[in-house]
């Protein structure tokens, strides 16, 4: 008994430890983008004398954050929207038909999964040239459906293939397309499915940085990524200001996280485990 | 005799009701698969091929004519290519580094907090919070830290050992990457691992500890055993990943000083996209890449798929 009240008094600590630690870069971040450059030299560690949002009133209008955040959200939302709709009625038929077709396509979708962005990179950013898509936000959408459908299919076909087929059938006796299946039947009952894909792609397209780098030349197309980046040369070594910034960047993911954390956490655990 | 004459016609039957079906079948199918087929085609099976093809020529990105030259790129990434090779031994290095720590971290962590009833949920919180944060953003983070945070911390005399040029000297910026990587990343795997420990049932665990186990042979018997598959999975996420590590070090070192922490992605963003346009040539090393983590990751796929068997 005392045994194993010293062992869980040990791991407590060591977890809170551990915690602390891992919360310590943002602490840090987070209370020196109050200070003045003095003060950060003087004392890095201490709480700032006083609050003051000098620094993210300098940063909010010397930068266009909004304008890179609203340049994300449309990427995001084509990247999000077209995963979605391909990946669903792509995985759904092929889970449904058999033959030698549905499954060479299947192999072709699954198999490129292990093909690495930066390999293609390069090609890639031709092929974008080529279509006349570079620079464009809607470009940078249309490549993320590309890159991220296959392992939308690839989720969408494991889990169709738990979903009983009687449903199709009675819907199809009572004169239903296949089109009207699909929408009305099937894709509800994709639902759980759908907000894991979801969840894993918000993070990826919110987050991602090279693809953007290599597709945006506009500055005033820039994604909040390469803003943030962008900043970090030209501000050299001004730690207000660009902590401020990326107190600014890292808010919004943290609220969301506070908000949707049950569905990120599970979309993770179920995207990888099922 | 007169039953196999009647059966002829059925089966005839039969048959070209199959067919009139997987016509339409067929069609349907490519409904359904060409849109999502299309962009794939366009954005991923095009370059990909085309990575391939390209790394074998002498194209410089802006004309139209190219010549094949063989395997002669392949021969000079490895051979007169001295900042390649580095990028190849340090990326190796680093994804030596980052799996055994980034796994090992994860599943002990996963481990600890499994073992707590009440504060499991804001544990884990904690923990996954910065891989929320974008890797660019962490990384200019930890900028911050390195430069401002652990020298003041050294002064204290609290860790002498942080003061250290975290980012200017190459072998120690080495540890700063992974840092980084390691305080982003060991989040994503702890869940994943945690969510495969609650799929070990209860009553083996109980089982175990009738039998006598102490904590370490249940881990070794049980446990370790019943989570292989998600061991799999990390192993490959974490392998596949450390491969093609980018944002950390273009945002923390840009591969400095000199070439010292350029990883194998950033020198072929820099052939590429910023030195002098021999797409043939940054084709070839892009491929290098592609068959390295596709090797690496098939040997661990094979090599931990026979142990789930076994358990």
């Amino acid at each position: 008994m005392r045994e194993n009240r010293a062992a869980s008094i040990s791991i407590n600590l060591i977890l809170t430890v551990f915690a602390i630690v891992s919360c310590f870069p943002i602490y840090m971040a987070f209370i020196n983008s109050f200070k003045s450059q003095g003060e950060i030299f003087s004392s890095v560690l201490a709480l700032p004398k006083s609050f003051s949002l000098d620094n993210y009133i300098g940063v909010f209008t010397e930068l266009n954050l909004l304008g890179s955040s609203f340049n994300t959200l449309i990427v995001t939302f084509i990247g999000l929207a077209g995963i979605v709709f391909c990946g669903s009625l792509a995985g759904y038929k092929l889970a449904r038909t058999s033959g030698k077709l549905s499954t060479l396509i299947f192999t072709l979708f699954i198999a490129s999964m292990l093909v690495p962005f930066h390999s293609i990179m390069i090609t890639l950013s031709q092929m974008a040239k080529g279509l006349g898509l570079q620079g464009s936000l809607y470009g940078l959408g249309l490549i993320y459906i590309g890159l991220g459908v296959n392992m939308a299919v690839f989720l969408y076909h494991g889990f169709v293939k738990s979903i009983p087929k009687e449903l199709e059938e009675a819907a199809k006796i009572d004169g239903c397309n296949d089109f009207q299946i699909f929408t009305r039947i099937i894709f509800p009952l994709l639902k759980p499915i759908t907000a894991t894909i979801l969840v894993l792609n918000v993070l990826w397209l919110w987050n991602d940085f090279l693809l953007p780098l290599i597709m945006l030349t506009d500055v005033n197309n820039y994604t909040l990524m390469l803003s943030i980046n962008m900043l970090f040369g030209q501000y050299v070594a001004d730690w207000p200001k660009i902590l401020a910034a990326l107190v600014l960047t890292a808010l919004p993911v943290i609220v969301f996280y506070a908000f949707f954390q049950k569905y990120i956490l599970e979309g993770i655990a179920d995207g990888a485990i099922k | 005799m007169q039953v196999q004459e009647l059966n002829v016609p059925i089966k005839e039957v039969t048959t070209k009701k199959k067919k009139l079906k997987t016509k339409s079948g067929h069609l349907s199918l490519i409904l359904f698969v060409l849109p999502a087929f299309i962009f794939y085609l366009v954005f991923l099976l095009i370059p990909t091929i085309g990575a391939g093809v390209y790394s074998f020529t002498d194209w410089n990105g802006l004309n139209p004519t190219f010549n094949f030259v063989g395997f002669s790129n392949y021969i000079e990434a490895f051979k007169d290519d001295p900042a390649f090779r580095h990028s190849f031994w340090f990326t190796l290095r680093y994804t030596i580094f980052i799996f055994v720590i980034q796994n090992v971290a994860a599943l002990l962590l996963a481990l600890l907090i499994e073992s707590r009833m009440k504060s499991k949920g804001f544990f884990r919180t904690i923990f996954f919070m910065p891989n929320m944060i974008s890797l660019i953003i962490s990384s200019l983070m930890f900028s911050f830290i390195f430069t401002n945070v652990f020298p003041e911390l050294s002064k204290q005399a609290l860790f002498s050992i942080l003061d250290q040029s975290w980012i200017g000297d190459a072998k120690v910026s080495f540890y700063s990457i992974l840092i980084v990587s390691l305080w982003q990343g060991i989040g994503y795997m702890m869940v994943i691992y945690m969510a495969a420990l609650q799929g070990v049932p209860k009553q083996l665990k109980e089982a175990s500890m009738i039998d006598g186990a102490n904590v370490f042979q249940r881990l070794k018997h049980v446990v370790i055993p019943m989570i292989m598959h998600a061991i799999t999975i990390c192993s490959f996420l974490t392998l596949n990943g450390a491969f093609k590590v980018f944002d950390v070090v273009y945002a923390l070192t840009q591969g400095g000083p000199g070439t010292s922490t350029q990883v194998m992605a950033l020198n072929i963003y820099e052939e590429a996209f910023s030195n002098n346009f021999r797409f043939g040539y940054a084709n070839a090393k892009a491929m290098i890449l592609f068959l390295v983590v596709l090797i690496i990751t098939l040997i661990q796929v094979s090599i931990l798929k026979r142990k789930e068997v076994e358990a």
